[in-house]
């Protein structure tokens, strides 16, 4: 049987962040009443101008830096122009000729094995308007016409579905973590096309190629993939040739259809938008855009690494943004990370949840946070206590200590009081006392549980364990 | 009657400070001329209810810059907010724009009045302002002449002496042909000298907005008001904006003036030639030298300004499609069929001629071919001429080939209104302010000529003008027909 090799390339838009639109003072937010932020320019109003805005380039420079692209220094935007309802002037503002990124990847791993995804190049573009289809009526949203975007396009070097699920889990982990995008696939935010070929393996040219337009997620993606393999591997097993095509997955049937068969060569009419002078980065504003980048995913799993945090918490805290920015507060002090976020994400993240809430709406100060992981780390209060004082903690404006106190739990450590308690478990179980003596091995287990009972699991175990072998031996 | 609206500027000032005349008194005139010059059809909308409480506004505070108080006409592709703009086209004819341009922001700061939108050749494209949906202005010289164009009904309006100032745009000489035709003093300056922020583009890399007046001096004052740097245009100009009148009434001696050769070939008639060499003798005798200079590719220009224009236009009209403003066909089934009816029965026959020519151009294969190679030329050209002004401080050349024609003689050639624009093209080609000076009558028909600066030396160039206007001291007011009823 012949064996068929696929290649995959990905082109991939993000809505870019920013306070306004790419090219109006409209603001730039998901969400707002139909058409409520739109200006005439978004409109596309007779004798409107574009304006450019300097918080999209900057965005473009980091995306680009975080892409490991090279900039392009000296760029202009084009007008691609094609006739559409959802987009107002007719044509869109876009860069085709000088993309501000080429030449980038990103980098996976697949099995351990880590391998560059390359990156044709990144452009930024303006956003179309949103249409909705009501009975005989179309309805436009003009509030996303004019919100920037990123267009990333993968170099067709991918071969498998599961190469092409890292390469965009990559990708938004990354745009996510540079504050590029949301990458918000449901809201839109994040879009992908792949386009599928196969060939005979081995074969140095390419098949026919299958476009499949906005998959709305990246497990769909995947699925999206491998169907299409399927499709025109029997298509080929077959000896039937196929047209180049435009399809679309469908979430119900878990599979691709048919949209339309590609006319020969869409001719967009590229030109200089001449609305728009060059706009040329300078050294300054390219460092200034990178310096301002927060800290990375992958700096993020190295930092968690270092500082003994399990693979497995790390990668759930990079999958939780609020926490692993919260922890990151603490970066340049002691704290110990390996409690801090078993706590951030067990115990507080589940009170969280329960409460519907954020970090931020909770009383949990800096200061607060770092004393009660100290306390844990150095043995002043169990896991037991922590736990039992946690709701205290983030809901009172009351100090650790505080707390401690109201809800009469003793400083562990306090060596009086666990001696307190031990006495009183050698007084009241001679007999197993008499047994250790005798050397019974289980009876110092029977102790031990008899004292963490009585401490009400409010005392530090090893320490709890050191004192009662020293006392029993003391007699 | 005493007509007020005849006196200069600076007098109607003088008597708005004295308390002799207020703005409403002024639009008395006014309207009853825009009533009695109706043949002239110059106007597309007049704004007489806004225009008279616009006055009464006025009139509540003290009297302020010399335009203050002054009326005037604008182009119907500038928006007005609330004021219908409709580029002399069906597909904009109920067109109610939501916002001025910075244009008319700053002449309503000013206190000037809009009495109307002007006539003109739908969406700017022509030269005789014949392919008007509403009908051609007429010249006030000759009401069998075409005004020339586009900005036809602003030049006749000021020929007329209906206002004294008039806005027009300039795209490849909109402005100063007709000023020639009509024998008046229009401006088209540098490229990004005026905003373009709310003018209905044509080709934006070419258009330019810029003053119609009766006199040099009240250009610059004009200019004065509407130039300057606007964040909402990111082609205008950061360059500093002078007072223009600055170096009016000053001697003009020892200048360099250059005249492109090309624009004095034998593309220029005999009529015309007679008129420019009466000027270049007059400069001559003054003192100034006055030589011929070889800029390249000036034979060129028409076709590089077609591709640029047309290529530009076909995108620039794309939104004109019936979904969110202007005209929208009856009946269609389809989203395509709405654009194809709603384009073929909104725009005129020049305009979709046009379209089609740019589209083409732009499509794959030919942009390299055509459209990248017209900027690179063009580049070149204005290099061509910039290194002329490391000579020369101006250079002059006529502004049309001939006078203006009779109305109906040029529609059967779209070719040759192209060619009567030979002389005013490159200008806006390579980005230079120029201006049209009436210079002289040829079967009593006005012939200008044409002044043509480095980038952002307009002064310099009312400089020139302002001397000769008084050296040639022409009778001007032929073109007024209204006392002879």
């Amino acid at each position: 049987m012949t064996k068929y090799e696929a290649t995959i390339g990905i082109e991939v838009h993000v809505e870019v962040k920013s306070k306004s639109k790419f090219f109006s003072q409209a603001e730039n937010r998901y969400g707002k009443s139909a058409n409520s932020s739109c200006t005439v320019v978004d409109l596309g109003y007779p004798g409107t101008l574009p304006t450019v805005n300097s918080e999209v380039i900057q965005q473009g420079i980091r995306a680009a830096h975080l892409l490991h692209c090279s900039i392009t220094k000296k760029m202009h935007f084009d007008r691609k122009n094609y006739f559409y309802p959802d987009n107002p002037k007719n044509y869109q503002i876009t860069q085709n000729r000088t993309p501000i990124g080429t030449n980038g990847y990103v980098e996976i791993e697949l099995n351990s094995v880590k391998k560059p995804i390359y990156i044709e190049e990144i452009h930024l573009e303006e956003d179309t308007c949103k249409s909705a289809h009501k009975g005989r009526f179309s309805l436009l949203d003009f509030n996303r016409a004019g919100v920037p975007l990123i267009e990333i396009v993968s170099k067709p070097c991918m071969h498998t579905q599961e190469e092409a699920v890292l390469y965009l889990e990559k990708l938004r982990e990354t745009l996510f973590y540079g504050d590029i995008s949301d990458c918000k696939i449901e809201e839109g935010s994040m879009r992908c096309d792949a386009n599928v070929s196969i060939a005979k393996e081995g074969s140095n040219h390419l098949g026919t190629k299958c476009e499949i337009k906005n998959i709305g997620s990246i497990r769909n993606v995947g699925i999206a993939i491998q169907k299409e393999i399927e499709r025109q591997t029997a298509l080929l097993e077959k000896g039937e040739t196929f047209q180049e095509q435009t399809r679309r997955f469908d979430d119900k049937l878990g599979d691709t259809v048919l949209m339309r068969v590609k006319e020969t060569g869409n001719d967009y009419r590229y030109f200089p938008e001449p609305d728009i002078p060059f706009v040329i980065l300078t050294e300054e504003q390219i460092k200034k855009a990178i310096e301002t980048l927060p800290m990375g995913s992958d700096e993020r799993r190295k930092l968690y690494l270092e500082r003994g945090i399990h693979p497995k918490n790390v990668e759930k805290l990079l999958s939780n943004r609020t926490l692993s920015d919260y922890l990151n507060t603490y970066q340049d002090s002691d704290l110990d990370f390996v409690i801090a976020s078993n706590l951030l994400l067990g115990d507080i993240s589940s009170y969280l949840n329960r409460n519907f809430m954020e970090l931020n709406d909770t009383k949990l100060t800096k200061e607060k946070f770092s004393d009660l992981i100290s306390k844990i780390s150095k043995g002043e209060l169990s896991n037991q206590n922590a736990k039992d004082i946690l709701e205290d903690v983030l809901e009172k404006e009351l100090s650790v200590d505080e707390i401690m106190k109201e809800r009469n739990i003793q400083n562990i450590t306090d060596s009086s009081f666990v001696e307190k308690l031990i006495s009183k478990v050698i007084m009241e179980n001679e007999e197993s006392v008499s047994d250790y003596h005798q050397g019974k091995d289980r009876a110092i287990k029977y102790l031990m549980g008899q004292v963490m009972k009585e401490a009400k699991g409010s005392i530090n175990p090893k320490v709890a364990n050191e004192k009662l072998i020293e006392m029993l031996n003391r007699k | 009657m005493s007509k007020y609206i005849d006196l200069s500027i600076l007098e109607i000032h003088a008597l708005y400070k004295e308390k002799k005349l207020t703005p409403t008194m002024l639009l008395d005139e006014v309207f009853e001329r825009i009533e009695k010059e109706k043949d002239l059809n110059c106007f597309i909308t007049i704004c007489k209810e806004e225009a008279y409480s616009d006055a009464k506004r006025l009139e509540q505070e003290e009297v302020r810059g010399l335009l203050w108080g002054i009326p005037i006409a604008i182009k119907d592709n500038i928006v007005t907010k609330n004021i219908r703009t409709t580029c002399a086209s069906k597909m904009l004819e109920h067109f109610l724009p939501i916002y001025d341009a910075t244009v008319i922001e700053k002449i309503k700061k000013e206190g000037l009045l809009i009495v109307g939108k002007m006539n003109m050749d739908e969406f700017a494209m022509g030269s005789t302002s014949e392919t008007s949906y509403f009908g051609p202005p007429k010249n006030p010289w000759n009401l069998s002449f075409i005004t020339g164009g586009s900005s036809g009904g602003s030049a006749a309006c000021v020929a007329a002496r209906i206002t004294p100032l008039a806005l027009g745009s300039d795209t490849g000489g909109s402005i100063r042909q007709p000023a020639s035709y009509t024998g008046i003093v229009g401006m088209k300056p540098t490229y990004g000298r005026v905003s373009r922020y709310g003018l209905i583009a044509f080709a934006s890399s070419l258009d330019q907005i810029g003053p119609m007046t009766r006199t040099v001096y009240e250009n610059a004052l004009l200019l004065n008001v509407i130039a300057g740097h606007d964040e909402k245009d990111l082609t205008s100009s950061t360059e500093p904006v002078e007072d223009f009148t600055a170096f009016i009434g000053k001697d003009v001696q020892h200048l360099k003036i250059g005249i492109p050769s090309y624009l004095v070939s034998d593309v220029v008639s005999d009529e015309v030639r007679c008129v420019f060499e009466n000027v270049v003798s007059l400069l001559k005798e003054n003192g100034n030298t006055v030589e011929l200079v070889d800029i390249s590719y000036l034979e060129q220009a028409v076709s590089l300004y077609q591709v640029i224009a047309m290529g530009e236009a076909s995108s620039n009209l794309a939104r004109f499609d019936g979904i969110r403003y202007g005209y929208r066909t009856d009946n269609a089934n389809s989203v395509d069929e709405l654009y194809e009816k709603t384009r073929s029965e909104g725009f005129g026959e020049e305009v979709k001629r046009r379209i089609m020519v740019g589209s083409s151009l732009l499509s794959s294969s030919k942009a390299k071919i055509y459209y990248d190679k017209a900027l690179s030329i063009r580049d070149d050209m204005r290099s061509s001429f910039l290194q002329a002004f490391e000579k020369y401080d101006l250079l002059i050349a006529p502004t049309t080939t001939t006078k203006a024609y009779s109305l109906g003689q040029g529609l059967d050639d779209p070719l040759k209104s192209f060619m009567d624009d030979v002389l005013v093209i490159p200008a806006n080609m390579a980005g230079l302010p120029a201006l049209n000076l009436p210079a002289g009558f040829h079967e009593q028909l006005p012939i200008g000529i044409q002044i043509i600066g480095a980038p952002f030396k307009e002064a310099t160039m009312y400089q020139l003008a302002s001397f000769l206007e008084e050296k040639l001291a022409l009778d001007l007011e032929g073109g007024v027909h209204h006392d002879e009823i």
